[in-house]
């Protein structure tokens, strides 16, 4: 069954390049939405046959293929995988419908979607390490295709910048998985929680650290970020839309696997360095937000930010925070590929992105009322305002991490009111007063702007849905969630349920398994 | 010296060129085919909707006197469940508006029916009228020893709903005829209109304005024709000055902080009228001139919606696309009342008759300045 959700964008991308007739932009996409929407089916229906009673592996798949290299195909979902599948399913198909009728080169533009597609997929269902990097690494190349050559005017450099940094993240996340392995003396590269264990304190924290700035740099954390800004700045929407709504999510991903459930023993230990990080990188993400002019890259240092809460909820390591980061990672996949989205509305329409010229986009008979009132949704659920999804998954993370580390959580929450900050900042100049689109008062008297269509609208409103149905009702998310992270907190060999005034206690060399909360606020 | 300096001032006016285009038989919009599609296409739409404002104003100044509680005053006396039905479901004309560009007319005041409002012959006029209104009514008559000056005030406001209708009932009649002419191929150009709009307007300068209303079998006036007012100076300029220049500050369309006197307390000095108004949210931001925007839209003519089809968004911004037609078209009829108010009249061509029509203009091109004027110019 995973097979399929792999086969379905894969032979779709080959049909693509291998079709013998000419085939036109739109008849490419119409194919494209055509295959996305049977693999977004598929998923759906993995979903309906998901065993919550079963906190393991489901729908394994297991077939030999080089053993020599110890790499076999190896697949298998969780209540972890399984959210970010359906959503990389989902925002593929909305990012190809939200692609241009008549794009250039449309066989290689859909083929690399689709494969990006497949590749995401592939990681997210991988139960064997050295499998997971192939497809971690296979995703790279059509993305710095889709920026180099469909991005804009400095795409080049934004192309190389984006490859060379994940390349160097590929190569430490590969270091690490060797290390892992040949430490571990594992005969093969098959994922297990409990490889690491049983290393030393010092072989398992630079296999971690390998991990985190490995990963860090695909999330990304301050200061290893510098590439997405840019990245974004230059793709185009439909690219924006799956980098940030699903390519981020395999740094959080891996990292929460791999890091926090492999290296449980340091991760405690670096719990609260790491929660600190993640301080850093929220109130750096939020404060450069407020800086920006252009809204895409405010979009993107919001991105910075947000992700920022993912890494405090895994640090926090206690059963609520760990499903605040998985449904802090689908909380942003939604709400980050929507703003992409209006963004990129707003950049074909007008033409500009730059905050110090738009004006008045709400204008309900010139502007884009209805895009303008999906992106006030939209910055709604991102500062966390209830009844959207953006304040579930904010909740569960503070409510999760406040325990474990108190100071970090509130200067996150900080980043939370800094959210509202740049983000109404962003709305109040372009969405609000009269409507100019440029600086030139002489014919920003007659601004007239394209009509968004439906096919602009139809995504954006799907995924407005989305904010308030998991906004009103969170527990149709958790209830794939928690099971899986529960059982891997009750894996965890060390636990961490301190609050932060405790924290000068070593906990490495505690014999004991569960270190008592000393508040008893630990009840969750 | 201060003719000099007065002399020197006129010629480096910013908008002085637009008095010498006057003055030389131009107009202060410019003469192009598109606009006077516009121009036509507003007025003609505008003809119509006013006969409709006219009817009705004239309608509740008549047969809605002294009614406290006028829940079919739209209905123009016809009364049924069709009629109702069509009310309630919107497939009608917004009498809103006329009420309240009556209101604005009322509150801003001037010539001579703001004037007359506050003569003792008028309480007087009131007071009969009020006394046959009220004979059978112990409630209100106890009302009206209790607050003597609400019934009065009503009618000082029926007066205006009465005087606006007739003001519009010309301006209709001038427009409609306007749309005939155009229709007929005889309207090509911009100075045609003007030059229609002007005669209309000079036609009936001194018709009279006058009120009565019959109660009981028998009329009471209360604009009798002894007062003496007329259309032009009496209804037509204080119109011009209420509705084209000092209008009012509408709510949602602009923040204005009035604590921060961004709001001018002296009215004299509101630049808030049809000539000064942004069409871009006025348009369509719901405040009463988008109601005579959806009003003229329901009678646009074929050609004016074909010109508007043609654009970007075709009628996705059609009540943005009326209101700025509708603006150039009021400086036609701004343009048209300057040259029929010209002290030595527009055919002087003596030099200091010419030199006081210009020093006459130029202090109107003074509000002007900040205005639409240049932003039609494009």
């Amino acid at each position: 069954m995973l097979s399929a959700l792999l086969l379905i964008p894969l032979a779709g991308a080959l049909m693509l390049v291998c079709w013998p007739a000419k085939i036109t932009s739109e008849q490419a996409r119409k194919f494209s939405i055509a295959c996305l929407v049977i693999n977004l089916l598929v998923s759906l229906y993995l979903l309906s046959q998901f065993d919550l009673a079963v906190t393991g592996l489901q729908f394994q798949e297991s077939i030999p293929w080089l053993e020599d290299l110890g790499l076999g195909y190896e697949l298998g979902i969780d209540g972890l995988s399984l959210p970010l599948l359906i959503i990389n399913s989902l925002l593929s198909l909305v990012s190809v419908y939200a692609s241009d009728a008549d794009i250039r080169r449309p066989r290689l533009y859909y083929f690399l979607l689709l494969t990006i597609t497949f590749a995401v997929a592939g990681a997210f269902v991988s139960q064997n390490l050295l499998l997971f990097f192939i497809f971690y690494e296979l995703e790279l190349i059509p993305l710095y295709l889709l920026i180099a050559i469909w991005g804009g005017p400095q795409r080049g450099y934004a192309a190389t910048k984006f490859l060379i940094y994940t390349a160097i993240s590929g190569i430490l996340i590969l270091a690490s998985f060797l290390g892992l392995v040949w430490l571990s003396g594992s005969p093969s590269f098959d994922y297990s929680p409990t490889m690491a264990h049983g290393l030393p304190w010092i072989q398992q924290s630079v296999l971690l650290a390998a991990l985190l700035i490995g990963f860090g740099i695909k999330i990304p954390l301050f200061p290893l970020h510098t590439w997405l800004p840019d990245a974004h700045v230059q793709a185009s929407t439909p690219v924006s839309v799956l980098l940030a709504g699903v390519l981020l999510k395999l740094g959080t991903y891996g990292l929460f696997r791999f890091g926090v459930c492999t290296f449980s023993e340091v991760w405690v230990d670096l719990a609260p360095y790491l929660a600190w990080w993640a301080v850093a990188s929220v109130l750096y993400g939020s404060l450069a937000a407020i800086a920006q002019t252009d809204m895409k890259k405010m979009v993107a240092y919001s991105s910075v930010g947000h992700m920022g809460y993912v890494l405090l909820a895994a640090s926090a390591s206690n059963p609520l925070s760990f499903v605040g980061t998985v449904f802090q990672m689908v909380s942003h996949g939604f709400i980050s590929a929507l703003l992409f989205l209006v963004v990129g509305v707003v950049y074909k329409k007008t033409g500009t992105r730059d905050l110090t010229v738009l004006s008045g986009l709400l204008n309900p008979e010139r502007g884009l009322p209805l895009m303008g009132s999906v992106m006030v949704l939209a910055v709604m659920a991102s500062a966390g305002i209830p009844g959207m999804v953006g304040f579930i998954s904010e909740f569960i993370v503070y409510r999760g991490s406040f325990v474990s580390f108190a100071p970090q959580t509130l200067l996150c929450l900080l980043g939370s009111g800094l959210t509202a900050v740049y983000f109404l900042l962003l709305v109040n100049r372009a969405f609000f007063g009269r409507l100019t689109v440029t600086d030139k008062q002489a014919t920003a008297q007659d601004v007239v702007l394209p009509v968004v269509t439906w096919q602009d609208r139809i995504p954006a409103l799907a995924l407005v849905g989305l904010l308030f149905v998991f906004g009103l009702s969170p527990s149709w998310m958790t209830r794939w969630i928690e099971p899986t992270t529960t059982a891997m907190y009750e894996a965890m060999p060390i636990k961490l349920e301190l609050s932060s005034a405790h924290l000068a206690t070593p906990l490495v060399n505690t014999s004991i398994d569960l270190a008592i909360c000393s508040d008893g606020d630990c009840a969750l | 010296m201060t003719q000099t300096m007065s002399a020197q001032l006129n010629n480096i006016h910013p908008f002085a060129q637009y008095a010498d285009r006057l003055l030389a038989g131009k107009t202060l919009l410019p003469d192009t085919p598109d606009n006077v599609l516009e121009v036509m296409g507003a007025l003609d739409s505008y003809g119509i909707v006013l006969d409709r404002y006219s009817k009705n104003l004239i309608h509740i100044a008549d047969h809605q006197f002294l009614v406290l509680f006028p829940v079919f005053k739209y209905f123009d006396g016809t009364i049924n469940p069709a009629k109702m039905w069509q009310h309630f479901c919107h497939d009608r004309i917004n009498y809103e508006y006329a009420e309240y560009t009556m209101k604005a007319m009322m509150w801003h005041g001037g010539g001579g029916l703001d004037a007359y409002l506050d003569t003792d012959e008028f309480r007087q006029n009131c007071e009969r009228a009020i006394a046959a209104k009220i004979k059978f009514n112990p409630v209100l008559q106890l009302f009206h020893r209790t607050f003597p000056e609400f019934l009065i005030e009503q009618i000082r406001q029926l007066s205006y709903y009465s005087g606006l209708g007739q003001f519009w009932r010309v301006m209709s009649d001038i427009f409609t005829s306007l749309a005939d002419r155009y229709r007929r191929g005889e309207i090509k150009h911009i100075p045609q209109i003007v030059d229609h709009i002007k005669n209309g307007l000079v036609a009936d300068a001194a018709r009279p304005i006058t009120y009565g209303v019959e109660i009981g079998g028998k009329t009471y006036d209360i604009l009798p024709a002894s007062a003496g007012l007329t259309f032009l100076p009496d209804t037509a300029i204080p119109y011009v000055e209420s509705i084209f220049f000092r209008g009012t500050p509408f709510l949602g369309t602009v923040s204005y902080n009035a604590q921060a006197q961004q709001i001018s307390p002296d009215k004299s000095r509101f630049t808030y009228g049809a000539l000064y108004a942004d069409p871009m949210p006025i348009g369509g931001s719901g405040i009463p001139p988008t109601l005579l925007m959806q009003d003229m839209f329901r009678h646009l003519p074929d050609y004016l919606e074909t010109y508007y089809l043609d654009s970007v968004r075709g009628l996705g911004d059609v009540r943005v696309k009326i209101c700025a037609s509708f603006q150039r078209s009021m400086f036609c009829v701004t343009n048209a009342a300057l040259l029929g108010l010209l002290p030595k009249g527009a055919d002087a061509t003596a030099p200091e008759d010419i030199a006081a029509n210009r020093e006459f203009l130029l202090g109107w091109m003074d509000r002007l300045a900040s205005s639409q004027l240049e932003q039609v110019q494009i």
